[in-house]
């Protein structure tokens, strides 16, 4: 817990959210953990914000909920990507490179005037 | 986007909240589930596992506000929140919601039934093509628009005149003849037309040809056109008829073909008839027969052919100075013409209409300001709770719209109701049928017209008040300035509400005391127990003068000898009940001299005067001696002996009487009887003039039966004895003379009834208005009242306060109500008979209700006042 945690950048977690459910179908709890596990417990996602976003994605049409088992037999809403959903991801991901690039360009010739 | 599935969720959160709320609960619970299974088995007490649990997940409600906002469900909750509170609190005063619905609902209803009659008469369009370039002439006597013009004027201008593509003529009048086709005799409603009218108006006949020009000339072979109605009614929509023969009053006519449904020229009727363009009724310039209608050349404007019009008018005045002296063709479009004549009375009706919504919704707007006083202190409280100023403007809102729906469902309920009664009430005939339906336009009209009125006399007055009255709750006083402005508003309302109905029942009241002067006019004949009726003998049948003769004569005398019969009279045209033929009489000296007098001709059997009660003055009655080879004599009424022979005794003297022909008939007179209405009450007595039958006889005459009981139980012994005579002649158009009279003002007589029930709910809603003002004042002043009574104030005076603050905003209301109706009612100044539009008796009348009813409507706060218990009222503040 004393490990260093970086913020969401406002706008990424739909991003996490479709890139983590482009590998397979979660339910929400499984989603938070997911993203927490692949950023290397980097990133945790506040379910405060978690729940908001999934039903945003599910009205934009993004990705559809079924109802699902969990691992403990319980019924549990599970969520998958659509086909509007894929596109979506890719072209987020294209922005999200962009945006990356640019800053760490920003970034780099920041440090070399400082030196 | 995929809008449906939007659109389904949406729906869904607003319908289907509660499995969606489940599934966010059952969601999350799992999720937090999960958190404190992760925690225990990384070993942590379960206990502290679920705190830590909580805790890192926050507030549950918070996550899940924060989603169903995320959902937009916000919106939708608080309206369906708003409304609950509203349905609530109208629930709690049901007496306030049925007031503003029921008020509401007569001034909508009223209203939409108004816009769905003007929208299915005034605003649509003639049914037929191209109508705008339709004109309708009618003739102009010294530039005043008149009505019938003379068929040898038709011809004329139909020959010279160069704007017209084509130029028609018919006859405007419903006249009544005999079918005969096969063994079956029937009564036909006919008008005459000429050839070109059905191309004129741009409607071709459904089967069969249209007419041709060559069908008016002389000499051709008659022929029909048939309403498609009556084709289906009486001929079983036979298509044999076509091009077949049928008798008409007797004489051969071939069926041309059957017009379209709905087809008809200002009138209902079965057959259309050419006439021939030789016949001295069409060919004597002074004969007055036709309405015209023609249709414009391409190119040519409505004033350009008036122009024209007026010249060929002159050049026939020059002419023909006898019969055309200052004789004109107005020239007008058909649409505005045919309208006009219902303009004024839908005007009234209109400005009724309208007076009652403003008084509904001046009643609403007081009942809101009351209610919005009353819960001032939930107003306050709930803007203490944190409501903000908007979420309660809302509030208001949402509790106007469902006041709106409520009263606009009613009101269009009542809507169609009224609109056909309107319909069936006003008749408005030669517009066509009009329907009783509502239309989408009308129906749209209502729903904008609810929502209008409710949100503007509405919300507008609650709003001033629950924000004033907030403040007030809030400081916990009672009475500020603030208050005393909105209770000044109310009573405007009232006073305006006095005054409006003042204007309706002035306009109600000059309308009954017009229709009372009118019936007691005297027509000059006695109306009772007179049965009246049509008979037409076929041409074939009674082919001469005698046979016609010998028909009557027996007809006479049998029905004189049937029971409870106490006279007979035969008349070509009855009083009242028709109103035609109207020629020129004078000495000889006069006749040809430019105006001359007219008169009403009738032929006359033997006996009418004494059977209708018309008073032989001198001389005598005709009788069956003046017969076709004896002395031509001639009966003339006072009005006619004295406008043509002035003081001298017209008995023995000699009239000439025109009669079509170039020279005129010279008649000696041999009697001279009292004077009869001919035509309209509203226009009283006319000059009459009375051939005597055996000199001028007629195969369709009217019957008037003077019997010893009531008229209606003889029709069935009349027709009896016409069965034993000629089985082949019906006995058409049976009324009383009562009935024929009260038929001729039933147009005023609705009116009347329309705008008097639409008064009679003015002055219920200003009784309720004035009510709840002073019902409110007193609630408002019971501290005061208790401290006067506390201080020996006797009862009564505290009552008197009462009655003479409502007598007060009465009297206001009454003066302002006076001064507009002054203004109002001198627009339906044609409307009045007998009396001005000043008329005392009306106003005095008028002032009498208004003080009654403001009597009644303190009855009740003046008992409630003088009951103030000074104790329980110092204790309720």
């Amino acid at each position: 817990m004393t490990k260093s945690r970086a913020d969401l950048l406002q706008g990424t977690l739909d991003l996490l959210i479709l890139k983590t459910l482009a590998l397979e179908p979660l339910h929400g709890w499984a989603v938070s953990k997911r993203i927490q596990l692949l950023s290397r417990d980097t990133l945790e996602v506040n379910q405060g914000s978690l729940y908001p976003a999934l039903y945003r994605l599910r009205d934009r049409g993004l990705i559809e909920a079924e109802w699902g088992e969990a691992e403990n037999g319980r019924r549990v809403k599970v969520y998958g990507l659509t086909k509007k959903g894929r596109t979506a991801l890719r072209t987020e991901q294209e922005g999200w490179r962009r945006f990356r690039d640019a800053v760490e360009a920003i970034l780099t010739t920041a440090e070399e005037g400082a030196r | 986007m995929n809008r449906l599935r939007w659109l389904v969720r949406r729906l869904r959160v607003l319908f289907d909240k509660k499995s969606l709320e489940d599934e966010m609960d059952a969601e999350m619970r799992f999720h937090l589930e999960m958190e404190i299974r992760l925690h225990v088995r990384a070993g942590i007490d379960p206990k502290e596992a679920r705190r830590r649990a909580l805790v890192a997940f926050g507030g549950v409600e918070r996550h899940k506000e924060h989603a169903r906002d995320v959902r937009g469900a916000r919106v939708l909750d608080d309206l369906v929140q708003d409304a609950r509170i509203a349905l609530r609190s109208f629930a709690r005063q049901p007496a306030f919601v049925l007031t503003a619905v029921v008020t509401l609902g007569i001034g909508i209803g009223g209203s939409v039934a108004m816009f769905g009659v003007l929208d299915a008469s005034l605003f649509r369009a003639l049914p037929y093509p191209e109508s705008d370039g339709l004109l309708l002439g009618r003739v102009a006597r010294s530039g005043e628009v008149g009505w019938i013009v003379s068929g040898r004027d038709w011809i004329d201008y139909r020959a010279e005149a160069e704007s017209f593509a084509s130029l028609s003529a018919f006859t405007p009048f419903d006249l009544s003849r005999t079918v005969r086709r096969g063994g079956d005799a029937h009564r036909v409603r006919s008008m005459f037309v000429s050839p070109e009218i059905f191309s004129t108006l741009g409607v071709g006949p459904l089967l069969g040809r249209d007419f041709a020009p060559d069908d008016g000339r002389p000499g051709a072979e008659p022929v029909v056109m048939l309403a498609h109605e009556y084709w289906l009614r009486w001929h079983g929509a036979d298509p044999e008829l076509v091009g077949d023969a049928m008798s008409i009053n007797g004489l051969p006519v071939r069926v041309a073909g059957v017009m379209p449904p709905g087809f008809r020229i200002l009138q209902d009727v079965d057959v259309f008839l050419v006439f021939r363009e030789d016949e001295s009724w069409v060919t004597a310039r002074q004969y007055h027969n036709f309405l015209l209608v023609g249709r414009l050349a391409p190119g040519v404007t409505g004033t350009e052919a008036q122009a024209e019009i007026d010249v060929i008018s002159e050049r026939l005045a020059e002419a023909y100075p006898r019969t055309n002296e200052d004789k004109g063709l107005h020239l007008a479009p058909l649409r505005d013409a045919l309208v006009e004549e219902y303009r004024e009375v839908l005007g009234m009706l209109v400005a009724a209409v309208a007076l009652v919504l403003l008084i509904a919704c001046a009643n609403v707007a007081a009942l809101q300001m009351a209610r919005g006083h009353a819960r001032s202190g939930e107003m306050s409280i709930r803007s203490v709770m944190g409501a903000g100023r908007g979420r309660l403007g809302r509030q208001l809102l949402t509790e106007n719209a469902i006041l709106a729906l409520a009263a606009g469902a009613l009101g269009i309920a009542l809507a169609t109701w009224l609109q056909r009664g309107i319909v069936a009430f006003v008749s408005m005939d030669q517009l066509g049928p009009i329907g009783a339906d509502l239309s989408g336009s009308t129906m749209a009209f209502g729903c904008a017209l609810s929502l209008v009125t409710v949100l503007g006399f509405g919300a507008i007055p609650a709003w001033r008040v629950a924000r004033v009255g907030g403040s007030v709750a809030a400081r916990g006083g009672s009475r500020t300035t603030a208050d005393r402005s909105a209770t000044a508003f109310r009573r405007g309302l009232v006073v305006a509400q006095v005054a409006l109905t003042v204007v309706l029942l002035a306009g109600s009241g000059l309308l009954a005391r017009s229709f009372a002067a009118l019936r007691s006019v005297d027509p000059g004949f006695e109306t009772e127990r007179l049965l009246t009726a049509e008979i037409t003998i076929p041409d074939d049948a009674y082919p001469d003068d005698e046979a016609t003769i010998r028909f009557f004569s027996e007809l006479s005398d049998r029905v004189t000898d049937a029971p409870a019969v106490s006279a007979v009279g035969l008349v070509t045209l009855l009083p009242i009940r028709d109103p035609l033929n109207n020629v020129d009489v004078a000495t000889p000296e006069a006749y040809g001299s430019g105006a001359v007098p007219t008169a009403y001709q009738r032929s006359v059997w033997p006996g009418y005067f004494n059977a209708m009660g018309i008073r032989l003055v001198s001389g005598r009655d005709v009788a069956r001696t003046d017969v076709a080879g004896a002395t031509p004599v001639i009966v003339l009424s006072e009005q006619a002996a004295s406008s043509v022979f002035g003081e001298v005794d017209p008995i023995g003297r000699t009239v000439a009487v025109d009669v079509g022909r170039d020279e005129p008939e010279l008649r000696e007179v041999v009697g001279v009887v009292s004077d009869v209405v001919t035509s309209s009450l509203a226009w009283g007595v006319s000059g009459a003039m009375y051939f005597p039958f055996h000199q001028r006889p007629s195969r369709s005459m009217r019957l008037a039966v003077r019997t010893t009981d009531a008229a209606a139980g003889i029709a069935g012994i009349v027709r009896e004895e016409l069965r034993a005579l000629d089985p082949g002649v019906p006995l058409a158009a049976v009324a009383t003379m009562d009935e024929v009279i009260s038929a001729s003002v039933a147009d005023r007589r609705a009116v009347m009834t329309v705008i008097g029930l639409f008064s009679a709910v003015a002055v219920l809603l200003a009784l309720v208005g004035l009510y709840g003002v002073l019902a409110y004042q007193v609630s408002r002043q019971r501290r005061e009242i208790g401290v006067r009574i506390a201080l020996g104030a006797p009862l009564d005076r505290v009552a008197r306060g009462v009655l003479r603050s409502g007598l007060r905003l009465a009297s206001i209301g009454l003066a302002l109500g006076i001064v507009a109706a002054i203004g109002v009612t001198t627009l339906m100044r044609s409307w009045l008979f007998g009396v001005g539009s000043l008329d005392p008796v009306t106003y005095l009348g008028v002032a009498a209700i208004v003080f009654a009813v403001t009597g009644l409507a303190c009855y009740g706060p003046a008992r409630r006042a003088a009951r103030v218990d000074p104790v329980t009222a110092f204790r309720a503040e």
